[in-house]
């Protein structure tokens, strides 16, 4: 048993599976309150990233920044998650809330529009070059924990740590907090909490601005890690962000984020042993197929998920 | 009489001379009447405007744009640029060669920009008659056996770049143990198959590794590499991906530096520690002679970064002008005097040398070029 890879794979899935939860988090709340598969959060994933380049290189760019590099971290994520949150209220706004009365396929539909116009325009604005952002010259890669062949950089520990971290924060919001209590009657029926004096499409749009802006932090952390970011990054995180929703049980945080770390440590895993047990009649490049037949038995033995609850129609 | 015999002799002289000239002036251009066949004419751009690797068709279109410019200021002539974006898909790329063929105004496609897009529109053009002149579409297979009769390219073939890539590796890097990674689509498969396969005839120990054309994540393929690899070969289209895979392995204490092929060029974009790039067509930034086009090229995109992508669609699009201005000399043009044209083609080239064409639309005299890459400086190595 190769223990020094096993726990880089560890370490490896727990960073994807990290963003994966931020994004599997947005979809759940909006899909929770709105029964929207909003397909456009990929997309506002995406557009959380080029914040993010933006602020470091008005900031003076990764080479010789003018803040120290964790203040820079930090106004990176604050700017990408107030940008996002603001595009997602006016994604519900414009995109969404004409249509709540419509047959639910014309949200859906709007949703793929939105995702579509978003790509489109960052790539009119930002042209279609990837952009880097240079973290290597940030922080230098041996900067972190080494412990023997095992190497952990610090920017991953930053990554998983601030993830954790905002999914503690959104636990204690929805459970703790009024606007938690308001969110949850929402979502438990809507009609029901309008009636109690909640301001349902205020609420809606709270939880927009959240989810959306979650979806702007997991960009500032994949381009952290990983270093490039493009205008059609959304699509692949938006795609294994709603797999990880599904899987943990759409509509239940706790089961976004277990969904984000399961699928990411799935694809790690894989990629890493999945040569070794089909006796290399399958390489890396079969990785998706586990993280989607994953999906598809979740879907066959368990459609609600692993937290979610099967849905009870009354007759 | 001696007089006259003189002034008669100057006067057929001075004649001679007016018709050579003005024959001379019809063979390098055409008169605006006859161009006045060529004013609708369109050059039909196929490539990947949009999705994962739009950068490469949007700096082809940008350089082909510059060229047409440039060819109709000094030619007044009145090209024009129809894009047609494949998103890197190939039912898309079936779709825009439906619709160029049936567009009369287009008189050659440049590109298709990947293999592909060659493999399902080639036919169609074929049958319309209509010349594709690409600048990137390297795969062997789309000149072998029964090439597509009406498909040229202005770069060399995978089939040098293989063995010049399994050369070096072995040979100048003496590597004992390779891994090849392809990023799973039409151009990399074969490639990394190719390199796989030679390495090994060379004694090579090569392990196989596969990611998605638009993973930006490689973290997990870099744990399989070992400590005793030497040199990870990628095949990608994505200089960006190749930047990533070169810091990851860094990242993980991986000694294996990355040797891209020629997807990963771009000194804008993949800028590792330690590593090497082949590419088809030398970097004009290197080059003396190209200054003043670089230059001039600057000053029109307003200093866009390129790599060799761009120029070689320049070049392509100059073979098409060139030929259909040839063409328009009669004062009509169709798409297979076009086409008969540019298989006789043979102009100099910004790249180097000239573009002359074999029987099956390959360049003649083509190489690759391999640039070592230090602290993300590129030099020529091979």
């Amino acid at each position: 048993m190769d223990w020094d890879k096993i726990v880089q794979l560890l370490v490896n899935g727990m960073t994807l599976g990290s963003v994966y939860a931020l994004v599997a988090l947005g979809f759940s709340m909006i899909y929770g309150i709105l029964k929207l598969l909003n397909l456009a959060h990929g997309d506002v994933l995406m557009v959380g990233a080029f914040i993010g380049w933006g602020v470091i290189n008005w900031l003076g760019g990764a080479q010789d920044p003018n803040v120290a590099v964790w203040l820079l971290i930090v106004l990176m994520l604050l700017a990408a998650m107030a940008g996002c949150g603001f595009l997602g209220v006016a994604i519900e706004r414009f995109a969404y809330r004409p249509l709540r009365r419509a047959p639910r396929i014309a949200p859906l539909i709007s949703a793929l529009g939105v995702s579509f116009f978003l790509q489109n325009s960052v790539l009119l604005l930002f042209g279609a070059d990837f952009r880097s952002y240079e973290t290597f010259d940030l922080v230098d890669v041996e900067v972190g924990i080494s412990w023997g062949p095992l190497n952990v950089w610090i920017i991953r520990i930053v990554v998983i740590a601030s993830a954790f971290a905002m999914m503690a924060g959104l636990w204690l919001l929805v459970t703790r907090t009024k606007l938690g209590k308001a969110m949850r009657a929402t979502a438990f029926d809507r009609e029901a909490a309008a009636m109690m004096g909640i301001d349902v499409d205020r609420v809606i749009a709270k939880t927009f601005f959240i989810g959306s802006a979650l979806a702007g932090a997991a960009g500032i952390l994949v381009g952290l890690v990983f270093g490039s970011i493009n205008h059609f990054m959304g699509f692949n995180y938006g795609l294994k962000g709603f797999t990880a929703a599904v899987v943990g049980g759409i509509g239940s945080i706790p089961g976004a984020m277990f969904g984000g770390l399961f699928i990411g440590l799935s694809e790690a895993f894989s990629v890493g042993y999945i040569e070794d047990l089909t006796r290399g009649r399958l390489g890396s490049a079969f990785s998706d197929l586990v993280v989607f037949l994953i999906l598809i038995v979740f879907m066959l033995v368990r459609p609600q998920g692993i937290f979610g609850k099967p849905e009870v129609k009354k007759v | 009489m001696r007089k006259g015999l003189i002034a008669a002799s100057l006067g057929l002289l001075a004649a001679a001379v007016l018709v050579t000239s003005a024959l001379a002036k019809s063979e390098a251009t055409a008169t605006p009447a006859q161009l006045a066949a060529c004013t609708n004419v369109s050059l039909g751009f196929v490539g990947p405007l949009t999705g994962p690797v739009a950068f490469l068709g949007q700096e082809q279109i940008s350089w082909l744009r510059f060229g047409v410019q440039k060819y109709n200021a000094a030619n007044r002539t009145r090209f024009k640029v129809t894009p047609g974006d494949t998103r890197l898909q190939a039912p898309v790329a079936r779709t825009v060669a439906r619709r160029f063929v049936s567009d009369r105004k287009i008189m050659t496609v440049i590109g298709p920009s990947e293999s592909q897009a060659v493999r399902v529109g080639g036919n169609l053009y074929e049958k319309a008659g209509l010349a594709a002149v690409s600048g990137s579409a390297t795969a062997i297979d789309l000149t072998k056996g029964r090439p597509y009769t009406s498909f040229f390219r202005v770069v060399p073939n995978d089939g040098i770049q293989g063995p010049d890539i399994i050369n070096f590796v072995s040979g100048q890097l003496g590597a004992k143990n390779v891994v090849v990674i392809d990023s799973q689509d039409d151009y990399s498969v074969p490639l990394a198959g190719a390199v796989s396969t030679g390495l090994r005839r060379k004694n090579v120990t090569v392990s196989r590794e596969s990611v998605s054309v638009d993973d930006t994540d490689f973290s997990s393929v870099v744990a399989n590499v070992g400590n005793d690899v030497n040199v990870v070969v990628f095949a990608t289209q994505n200089a960006s991906s190749a930047n990533t895979l070169s810091n990851q392995l860094r990242e993980q204490g991986k000694k294996a530096i990355v040797f891209g092929t020629d997807g990963a060029y771009s000194p804008s974009q993949f800028k590792p520690r330690n590593g090497y790039v082949s590419v088809f067509a030398p970097d004009l930034h290197f080059d003396r002679n190209a200054r003043a086009i670089v230059r001039e090229y600057n000053r029109y995109s307003k200093n866009r970064s390129f790599g060799s992508f761009g120029p070689a669609t320049y070049m392509a699009g100059l073979v098409a002008m060139t030929n259909i201005t040839r063409a328009c000399r009669d004062g009509s043009v169709t798409r297979a005097e076009v086409t008969r044209l540019i298989r006789t083609t043979n102009i100099p080239s910004i790249l180097g040398g000239s573009i002359r064409f074999d029987r099956k639309g390959d360049l003649r005299g083509g190489a690759f070029t391999i640039y070592k890459v230090t602290n993300g400086t590129y030099s020529p190595a091979g």
